[in-house]
Order: structure tokens, then sequence, then C-alpha cells
């Protein structure tokens, strides 16, 4: 009775086909309802087709990869419940993470399992701090990264005197200013930071900030606003609405498909940089990625964004090192990929840092048809 | 620090906060119950006018019509369940009753419109007007006139007709009202309605500022709370100028101090002042 | 339940010392009964945690008959100070845990004499604008954790003289959680009572005998809502040691929607209502949750349904039933 339960629940959560006793379980939690459900649906779909392209090829070590999938409704308490489930499971990995405290509450559960835990999409420093997990695999870029790629633009290429930031009022958000200004710092920035306007996640009305910006006038106003279904658009359309003439220069990553749906034409100008791009270069001469392209075109409709890339590299990764190591055993696994390199993922040769960190290779890039999401790449 | 336009977008802020907030404190004010399902209907009567517009092809003011009615009949269905409770005044069961709806209605649009945001087109959010340094949008002018209106009307026939004279009776002593012949329930009924009816309105008017979203709730409406709080519940007026008030507040707050910080702000001046006047916050 | 229980006879009284006697027993064994696997481990600790951190509401509800919607602010006082305190300054458990007692009295304190006056939906709002304003100062306050909060929380240490008890994995903690629970009923039980409580419901259900019996209506409130902000703050504080992970996540509506649900479901006054509430619900979303919307659409309907039929909770329902065999 309890099996048939089980069963009906996994078919209703996606899951592909029951898995049999000589499968790899490989399990993902993300948010599937609420805000960001879209955005976990995409992560997952990308996870899915990455096994189903390993599946079709005959497998990992000889087995087929049945994926067990699951909704942490952004929440940690929830998160945290899953996360035990795939420890029920017995699921050999667990990709996950959209929220950086749901990613911080689950690590050290799964690590204390023994499972091996890798980091799609949550971006918040301590993923990585050892603390929670000292096996932590991440796959998005972090904070400090992202910083270098925008100072230089905005310093070196833009060369403003005068710069405003409008950052989200969160450690995630102040945590990417601080960096940034350090990167000033490095580049021997000349100019002033003029002012610095705050917001929460959630406010979807700019006017306030925006009326203080346009009466400073910088040069380029930096902008990290990571509400892409929301906030982010909102604030676009309302920037032009305000008509600041200010260059607007976005966080890397912000720019995801849902913001160029919504706010379209205003997002014309926009300057902003992100780690993969599946139509701009190096990405559109990978061999892995175009093939994912054509298969993600084919499976869902629509080319994949970066946090289906995202997605897909952490599956790519894991397989590749079990590969190699011929093993499913945890540390064995992480210690082939933290500090080495793993070829053949979407992201092409894929480098991580001894603590986990994926290396990550930047396009920068202006919005030239906000409608169709039409980029230009900036050298 | 533009203080000019600062007054312009307190104005639009708070006859947003003002015009959401109206029913929900003429709710509180008559039948005592707070209504935890505020939020997600207000989601709702956003995502009925965006699906009038959209899949219907409705223009514009024909939508909002459509939301209003979709909610009042929703509105009468739910108040038709909590009868009961209303009647015998279980004012802790009405309230996790409204919480549990309100997560009903939450998973149920989350199923049937999906987890996308959606832009309300063909509204006038976009059509800009600029008034020599001055900006702001035909909808802003609407929400504030809409509001201002609205409030006239209601306070009008609260005051001068005999429906309004039988509203106030009904929420000074439900069982004495009874003893002179006034249905109760039918005014419980014609309240609830209204709330979800001025709650539909004010999404019409004022959620196509920024896309919308099944996820939407209480956090869209947590200033209606303040306002209402601070009006004096059931006041009228009080809303109004609470409504107003909190928004040049949060404008100046946030141009002079810290956005980030409004939220926060605006509930600590609530408890401040409550901890001033614990009593004198009813209308009462 | 409502009556003060009068002296049963002796042979009554050693039979039901001897059921709860039995029940402790299986209590603690529970886990070890269900195959003892780290996942049944941590769902039983995870629904006594939870249950504590229910029964602070209850007391507010059952005998003051108002619904505090800000006693996430003493669950997450109790998080904060555990992951603060113990990561930061080291210290063990018990002095993080008495120090989360004393915070929670304070606030409580405050609180409570901000809501003296207050009564029904603006007691219920005030307690809300509390958690409200608790929450943006912990979210934006660095330094106790900011935004993201405070990670690598360490095993629970609680020192006995020489030796200490640490609770790391989820088998350690079950039996501090269990005998935080057993701790709570006790308490529950001897509080209905007690002077306290049987004033309390002296005063919710009857003011004018209560006045002229010369009980001061302000103080109850006070002291009730002083005395059920721990036993929530403890809750709290137990579950930064089991989730290793504290931030201003504890102020979710996920939290607040299980306490009320939890303690209105079954029932006022019951002893084990928040306890059965809990573990319904706990259930519920580990084995047959069908998603996160359709987990919303059951879980209100069940809420709002109970409620519109059984006002007083299926304990409601129970009796009838109970009556209608007699």
């Amino acid at each position: 009775m309890k099996k048939s339960i089980k069963l009906a629940v996994a078919l209703l959560l996606g899951v592909s086909g029951p898995a049999m006793a000589q499968d790899i379980k490989v399990g993902t939690i993300f948010p599937l309802s609420g805000g960001a459900g879209p955005d976990g649906q995409s992560v997952t779909n990308a996870v899915k087709l990455a096994i189903e392209q390993i599946n079709e090829k005959g497998g990992l070590l000889g087995r087929k990869i049945a994926l067990v999938s699951k909704d942490d409704e952004s929440t940690p308490a929830v998160g945290v419940s899953r996360a035990n489930e795939m420890i029920a499971e017995k699921v050999d990995l667990v990709i996950e993470g959209w929220n950086s405290p749901v990613t911080l509450a689950m690590q050290p559960i799964l690590a204390r399992a023994g499972i091996l835990d890798i980091t799609a999409v949550s971006k918040s420093d301590l993923i990585l701090s050892g603390e929670t997990n000292p096996l932590a695999i991440r796959i998005n870029s972090s904070n400090g990264f992202d910083a270098g790629i925008i100072a230089k633009y905005v310093v070196e290429t833009l060369k403003a005197k005068k710069v405003a930031f409008l950052t989200q009022n969160d450690v995630y958000g102040n945590g990417f200013q601080t960096a940034v200004e350090a990167e000033f710092k490095k580049l021997n920035f000349t100019g002033e930071v003029m002012m610095t306007e705050k917001f929460a996640f959630k406010d979807t009305d700019f006017r306030v900030q925006l009326t203080n910006l346009k009466s400073a006038n910088p040069d380029a106003v930096i902008v990290t606003n990571s509400s892409n279904s929301s906030g982010l658009p909102a604030m676009v359309e309302q920037y032009r609405q305000a008509d600041l003439k200010s260059a607007f220069v976005g966080a890397v990553g912000i720019m995801l498909p849902t913001v160029f749906k919504v706010a379209g034409d205003a997002n014309n100008g926009i300057v902003s940089a992100d780690i993969y791009f599946w139509n701009l270069p190096p990405f559109d001469g990978i061999p892995e990625s175009q093939s994912f392209v054509a298969a993600f075109k084919k499976a869902y409709g629509v080319e994949p964004d970066k946090s289906a890339a995202l997605g897909a590299a952490a599956l790519q990764v894991w397989a590749r090192a079990v590969e190699a190591t011929k093993s499913l055993d945890r540390k064995t696994v992480a210690e082939a990929i933290r500090g080495k390199t793993i070829k053949g993922t979407v992201f092409g040769d894929a480098q991580f840092l001894p603590n986990g960190q994926l290396q990550p290779r930047y396009v920068i890039f202006k919005v030239v048809d906000g409608k169709t999401a039409k980029l230009e790449a900036l050298p | 620090m533009n203080v000019a336009q600062q007054i312009v977008n307190g104005l639009v802020l708070g006859s947003g906060y003002a015009c959401i907030a109206l029913g929900w404190t003429i709710l509180l004010g008559v039948a005592r119950l707070v209504n935890f399902a505020h939020g997600q209907l207000y989601m709702l009567g956003a995502f009925a006018t965006w699906y009038a517009m959209v899949t219907l092809g409705l223009p514009y003011p024909l939508a909002i019509l459509v939301a209003i009615v979709a909610l009042a009949v929703l509105g009468a269905l739910m108040q038709g369940a909590m009868m009961g409770l209303v009647m015998t005044q279980n004012l802790t069961s009405l309230m996790i009753v409204t919480l549990g709806l309100g997560y009903v209605l939450q998973g149920g649009s989350a199923l049937i419109f999906g987890g996308n945001p959606q832009t309300l087109p063909g509204t006038l959010s976009r059509a800009k007007v600029d008034l020599g340094s001055l900006w702001f949008t035909w909808q802003d002018v609407l929400v504030l006139v809409a509001t201002l209106a609205l409030y006239g009307v209601v306070w009008l026939s609260t005051q001068k007709t005999r429906f309004g004279s039988v509203i106030r009776a009904v929420a000074e002593d439900p069982k004495l009202a009874e003893l002179f012949g006034i249905n109760a329930k039918v005014v419980y009924l014609l309240v609830f309605v209204f709330e979800c009816s001025a709650v539909a309105l004010g999404a019409a008017l004022v959620a196509p500022r920024s896309p919308i979203l099944t996820s939407m709730g209480f956090n869209e409406v947590i200033m209606t709370f303040v306002v209402v709080v601070l009006g004096g519940i059931g006041s009228i007026g009080g809303a109004l100028m609470a409504g107003l008030g909190l928004g040049l507040f949060i404008a100046f707050f946030g141009a002079f101090l810290a956005q980030a910080y409004t939220t926060a702000a605006a509930f600590g001046v609530l408890l401040a002042l409550l901890v001033v006047r614990p009593a004198g916050l009813s209308a009462r | 339940m409502t009556v003060i229980e009068s002296q049963s006879s002796s042979p009554a009284a050693l039979l039901r010392a001897a059921a709860v006697v039995v029940l402790i027993a299986v209590g603690i064994f529970l886990p070890r009964l269900l195959r003892a696997t780290s996942v049944v481990y941590s769902t039983l600790t995870t629904i006594a945690i939870f249950a504590v951190m229910c029964y602070g509401v209850d007391i507010v509800l059952s005998y003051l008959g108002e619904v505090s919607l800000g006693h996430t602010l003493f669950w997450a006082v109790g998080g904060y100070t555990a992951a603060n305190l113990s990561v930061k300054y080291g210290l063990n458990g018990w002095s993080t845990a008495v120090v989360t007692i004393v915070l929670c009295i304070i606030g409580a304190g405050f609180l409570g004499a901000v809501t003296l006056r207050t009564r029904e939906f603006v007691f219920s709002l005030v307690t809300y604008a509390a958690a409200v304003v608790a929450y943006e100062i912990a979210f934006n306050w660095d330094a106790i954790g900011g935004s993201d909060g405070i990670v690598g929380i360490s095993a629970l240490k609680l020192p006995f003289g020489f030796a200490a008890y640490v609770g790391g994995t989820q088998e350690e903690l079950w039996p501090v959680a269990f005998a935080l629970l057993l701790l709570t009923l006790a308490f529950i039980g001897r509080f209905r009572r007690s002077r306290l409580g049987t004033t309390a419901l002296m005063v919710q259900m009857n003011p004018a005998l209560a006045a002229s019996l010369g009980v001061d209506p302000r103080k109850v409130r006070l002291a009730v809502f002083v005395i059920s902000a721990p036993i929530t703050g403890l809750a709290g504080w137990l579950y930064a040691y089991q989730r290793a992970y504290v931030g201003p996540d504890m102020f979710e509506t996920y939290f607040l929607v299980m306490m009320l649900t939890a303690v209105v479901v079954v029932g006022r006054r019951v002893l084990v209502g928040p306890l059965t509430g809990t573990a319904i619900l706990i259930a519920q979303q580990n084995l047959l949750s069908l998603g996160g919307d359709w987990n919303k659409i059951i879980l209100g309907s069940v809420l709002a349904l109970v409620l519109i039929f059984w006002p007083a909770g299926l304990i409601g329902l129970f009796r009838r039933f109970g009556k209608a065999r007699t």
C-alpha cells in the first residue's frame, strides 16, 4: 500500500519511471512552485535532459540513471525535509540550490548522510566556506569573480567618473557591491562612488530610489537585483520611464529570459555579463553545448538559458568524474572534481578551484533588441 | 533630492495603499473579521483582470468590471461558508479559516494560471506624463482619482443613506441590531462582498505597475495592515489619511534615509504608536 | 476538561501513572521500533521540536483565548541565541538555553505589556507587527547573521559534571527532543491545575466573576503570555542544533501556519492536541506531498473545513462520537 502511494507520488512529481534496483539515483531539489517555480523547473528539466543524453549512450558505469525530483518551495524547512527524503531514497547525488538559505540548510544534512551535494545556482559565499559541507561544489559563479568583470567594464571600457549603486539589500547584493568597490581600488579607479540606493528583494516600485539617482546623474548605475520574475523587469521599465540618462550596468547573471520577456524594449542598451549563452562565443563553438542546445530545444521548445546550463553542467561534471574514478563514493568523486578540470560539459572544459567553485568564463554583452533578447557581445 | 518629485511619488504610493486598504478596514470595523486571504484576493483580482484582457480580449475598463464581479461572487461563496462562524463571532477561528482559504486560493491560482510572471497590456501604466521635471503615469492619476472617488462614494453611503446607518448599527452591536429587525447575515455578506470587490478594483488599478505572479500575497498588501491600524479600524477617513500619509512617509524616509528599511520603519512607527496609545485604535 | 479536576481515586491514579510510564518508554524507543534509520530519527525529532514550538501558542490560545501571531519571534530568539552564542563564544547547551529563556521572558514581558489592553484581532495584529519588526532587524543586522544567517552550528553539548552529552547526530538529539517534549507536556499538565492556569480560564470565561473575586486580569494576561514565550523559545533553541543553520527564515509563515494549524485543528486545552496536529502535518508533508501547490490546497482546505464544521476542533467530532455511543 505504501509502495503504491510512493509510486503515485513519484509519478506525480515527474520522476522518469520507477527506478530499478540497479539504477543509479540522482536527486534534484529546486523550487518547483511559488515565485521561483518556473526557474527551478527549467533547471530540473535541464538535469533530466542531461541524464537522458547519458542514458541514451549506455548509461553510467553500465547502469541507467534515474531522476528523483523534489520541490523545496523556496523554504529552508521544506528543503530540509526533502533532503531527508533523498537520504531515505538512497540517492547517490543531490543537485540542488536556487535560494541560498535553502542550500545552506540542506548542506549539513546531506553531508552528514554522506551524500554528494552539488550546488547549481545559489550564490552565497558561505556555501563554499566548508562549515556546512567540507566537500562542497558549486557551478554558478561567485560574487568575488563577478565583481571583477563588471568593475573592469565600468572603469576601463565605460571610463565612468561618477558611479552609483542600486543594490538589493541582502548578503548577495551587499556582497557584490563590496566586491565591486574592492575591485575599483585594485584598478586604481579615480572617479567617485556618488551614492548607494538600496531596496528589498520583494520590492516592485522603485520610484523613490530612481528619483534620487536621477538627481545625482551618475555616468553609470550598477544594478544588482536578482528578482528576475517581478522586481527586475519592473525596475528596468521604471528606469526608462524616469528617463535616467545614466548607463544601466547589470550585475552578472541577472538578465534572465523572464526579464527580457516582461520588460521587452525597455532592456535596450543595458550592459551586463553572464557565464553562458547558447548562441554567443565561445559557447556556440563547444560541441557538448551545441548538442545539448539542440536536444533542449527539441524537448522543451526553447533554447536553454544560463540556469539550465548550470543544471546540465552539474550533472555532466559528476558523471564524468564518476566515469573517471569508476566510483560513486562521495569523497572519491568530490576530490576528482574539486581543484581539477573536467572535460566535456556544456561549459567546455570545467575548471574547479580547490574550494569547489567552478571557474566562470564571462561574456559581456549589450542588449541590442530587448524584445527578441538579441545581444551583442562586447570585447 | 528632488522634493517635488518625491511628493508625487509619495502620493502615488499612498493612493495605492489607501485603495487596497478600504475594503479591509470596513470589514474589520463592521464584522471584526481579519481577512487573511486579502493578499491572495488581491492577486486573484490582478489575474482576473489579466485573464479578461489577454484571453477574453476585453478592453481594460471592461476587464476591471469582470474582476470586480468575479471576486464579488467568490466573496459571496466564501462568506457563505464562513457564515456560521461569523454569526457566533468566533473571531479566532474565522481568522484561521480565512488563512486556510487564502492558501487554497494561492495553490489553486498557481495551478490554473501557472507560475510565470504576466504583464497587463493595454493599461495606462506606460502612458507617461511629464510636467516640467516631474514625471508620473496616467495610471497613477487614475489610481488617485479612483481612490478618492471610491472613498467619497463609500463615505457618503455610510453617512447619508439608511443602509449606511444599518451597517453602523450592526458594527456597533449585532445582537441589538437584529432585535431591531436588521438581518445581520445579509449585512455581513454584503460587507464581505464589498471587501472583495474593493480589493479587486484596487488590484486592477495598482497591479499593472509591475509583473504579476500567482505567488503574490500578503507581502503585496502588508502595508494595508499598517494603514488600517494607523487610520483607526473602521474609520474611512482615517484609512484615506493614513494611506496617503504612509505613502509620503515611505517616499521621504526612503529618499533621505534608507529605502530598504521602510517596512521596518513603518511597522516600528506602528508599534511605537501602539505602545503610546494602546487602546486608541478601535473606531469605538 | 475546563473544570478543575478533583482528586481521583487511588487505583485510577495508579493506573494513569502506569500508563504514562509505558507511553514514555514507548516514546523513547519509538525510533527503534520504526527501523531506526536516520530519517526516522530526524522526522521524530522534528515533530517533537515543532510540537514544543506549538505549545507556546497553545497556551496563549487556550488560556487567554487569543491568537498570537508573534510567537515566531520567540522561536527565532531561541534559534539565534543558540547559534550566535555557540558559534561565537563556544557556550555550551545549558548556557544558551538559559539565555534563551531569559531573552524570551524579557521580550514577552515587553510585548505583553504593550498588548495588555488590546483584544482579539488587534492583539493578533500587534503581535504580528512585532514579528515583522524583529524579522527586519534580524535580516539586516549582519552581526547576528544577516540575510544569509549563521552556518556551522556545532553539536549540542550538555555537560553533566565530568561527562558531557553531545548531540551531533539525529540519533543523539532524539532523547533531548523527547525530554523537552515530556517536560513541556508535564509543565502544561501542571499549569492546567495551577492557580494561574485556572484563574486565566476564569478570566476568559467569566470576567465579571473574576473581577468580583479581586483578580487583576492584566497581571494574569501578562503572566500567561510571558510563560508561553520560553516554551517556543526552547523549541527554537533545539532546532538550531538540529538543523545546524539559523537564518531569518525562522520568521517565515511556514512556521506560523504550522503553529496555528496544529493548535487549532485538534482543539483547545487538549493536552496532546498540538502534538497530534504537528505529527499529522509533518507526516503529510513528508509522506504524502503532492507538490507545493497541491499541498497548499490540501492544507488550506483542511484548515478551513475543520474549523467551519467543528469550530472547537476535531476533538469536538471525537467527543460527539463518544457521546453518541454511550
